[in-house]
């Protein structure tokens, strides 16, 4: 449909009409607010349920960590990107995903994160080590206190 | 529904969606932009790809190259998109493209939340006369719908995002996350997790592990301004509090877990509920008068 034979016009009619405003609010709405339909747990992008912080969790933490050893034999942790993510999410999933593909990506990993200290060059690290450690949180926050590690790999930083 | 019909389609000056258009368009260029690096690395990994949304059509990534394709297009496209250049075309195009771009990015690992809201709002432009003015192409007249409903859209999608927060806590964990204690349970995990990944902690938080009572008011506080925050609809100065409020609660959760909600923090979430249009309008007399 046009008017005065001009396509183009018949269109920008449409779409500056109070029908299409009406119909595209209400799609709209709709689906942002359809996640509420849907198990909370069940996330999507971008249409999310919104979970974070809304889940009951105990202080207990398992999960899988690098770790660096520095010549003398200090402990350190990686920054997220030494593990191959800015963020700090992500470069856990990358850690969980080696560890699940077994011995030969976990030690992958190890190598990846040894290269990427040796290309910075000027970190006192010498041997990064995958753990899986097992903590509670109150305790290490509030009164220092770490709790069991089990070592899943390491490797060296091979210097030239 | 003739009140409802009235209230939705209240008159709003061209200015202030256009004004909106460019915020929210620099604001989302900016982003891909800054997380351009992140988006490609992520791309490369060798497993953790989990696709979600509309990313779920692939069942395998895609090279890391097309990514790099893929994010640079949408970068030219919101370009375009701010300037309102054929916005017609260009708006449903740029949002079609950050709602890849970043959906890909968020099918490696967990989900983040501090894009959806931008990225629904990109989305709803599309749908906007939200260039008829203050872009490089012709002025267009005025459409037969106004201006008042886009920016509302905008104010309630914000609010939409709210609400499914506030519904989400209380429909897994009840009224028990009133109580204080699973946000501090939250807090500490939170904290202890970036601490063994090597980000940085929370200072505040850690030092509040210790008064559970505060802990108590957070949670309170969080569940009356997620599920209050339809009172934004309502315009005027309790709108503006409310926007005062979240923003505040987006502080709060930088201090006490480090997540930054960047697009709240910077008060671009909360844009639609003011007179946006002034400033810009401000900077453009002045910079017509100095070309005089």
């Amino acid at each position: 449909m046009s008017i005065g034979g001009r396509p183009g016009k018949s269109v920008a009619v449409v779409l500056g009409s109070r029908g299409f405003a009406i119909v595209a609010s209400i799609a709209l709405l709709v689906l942002t607010l359809s996640p509420v339909v849907r198990e909370p747990t069940d996330d999507g992008f971008p249409l999310s349920t919104y979970p974070m912080f809304a889940t009951e969790r105990p202080t207990e933490l398992s999960m899988v960590y690098a770790l660096g050893v520095t010549r003398s034999g200090e402990r350190r942790y990686l920054r997220p990107f030494l593990i191959g993510s800015g963020e700090v999410l992500q470069a856990y999933m990358i850690l969980a995903g080696a560890v699940a593909g077994g011995p030969g990506t976990t030690q992958a990993l190890c190598q990846a994160i040894a290269a990427r200290i040796r290309e910075l060059g000027d970190i006192d690290i010498v041997t990064v080590r995958i753990v899986f450690g097992k903590h509670d949180a109150l305790e290490v926050l509030l009164d220092h206190k770490l709790g069991k590690e089990t070592e899943r790999t390491r490797c060296s930083v091979k210097r030239s | 529904m003739k009140r409802l019909r009235d209230w939705w389609f209240a008159p709003a000056p061209a200015e202030r969606l256009a004004a909106l258009r460019i915020a929210i368009g620099v604001y989302a260029l900016g982003w891909v932009i800054i997380r351009y690096d992140e988006i490609i690395n992520i791309a490369t990994q060798p497993s953790g790809f989990q696709p979600i949304g509309i990313v779920r059509v692939l069942e395998t990534p895609v090279s890391p190259d097309l990514v790099a394709v893929f994010a640079i297009a949408t970068c030219v496209l919101l370009g375009a998109f701010i300037l309102g250049i054929a916005y017609r075309v260009v708006a449903p195009l740029a949002a079609l493209g950050l709602l890849w771009t970043l959906t890909y990015r968020n099918a490696w690992g967990m989900p983040f939340h501090t894009e959806n809201l931008m990225v629904m709002h990109v989305i709803a432009f599309a749908f906007m006369p939200a260039a008829d003015v203050w872009a490089l192409a012709r002025r267009r007249p005025s459409p037969e719908s106004g201006y008042g409903w886009a920016i509302k859209l905008l104010v309630a999608l914000t609010v939409a995002t709210y609400m499914l927060a506030g519904i989400a806590k209380l429909r897994i964990a009840g009224f028990a996350w009133l109580d204080g204690e699973l946000l501090r349970n939250q807090i500490a995990i939170d904290n202890l997790r970036k601490l063994l990944l090597g980000d940085s902690t929370a200072t505040l938080g850690t030092t509040l592990l210790h008064h559970p009572t505060i802990m108590t008011a957070f949670s309170v506080l969080t569940i009356v301004l997620e599920l209050g925050s339809p009172v934004a609809l309502i315009g005027g100065r309790i709108a503006r509090l409310w926007a005062l409020g979240a923003w505040g609660f987006h502080v709060g959760v930088i201090l006490l877990m480090n997540i930054w909600f960047p697009y709240a923090v910077l008060g671009f979430a909360f844009l639609p509920i003011f007179e946006v249009e002034r400033p810009i309008a401000w900077l453009s007399r002045r910079w017509r008068a100095r070309r005089q």
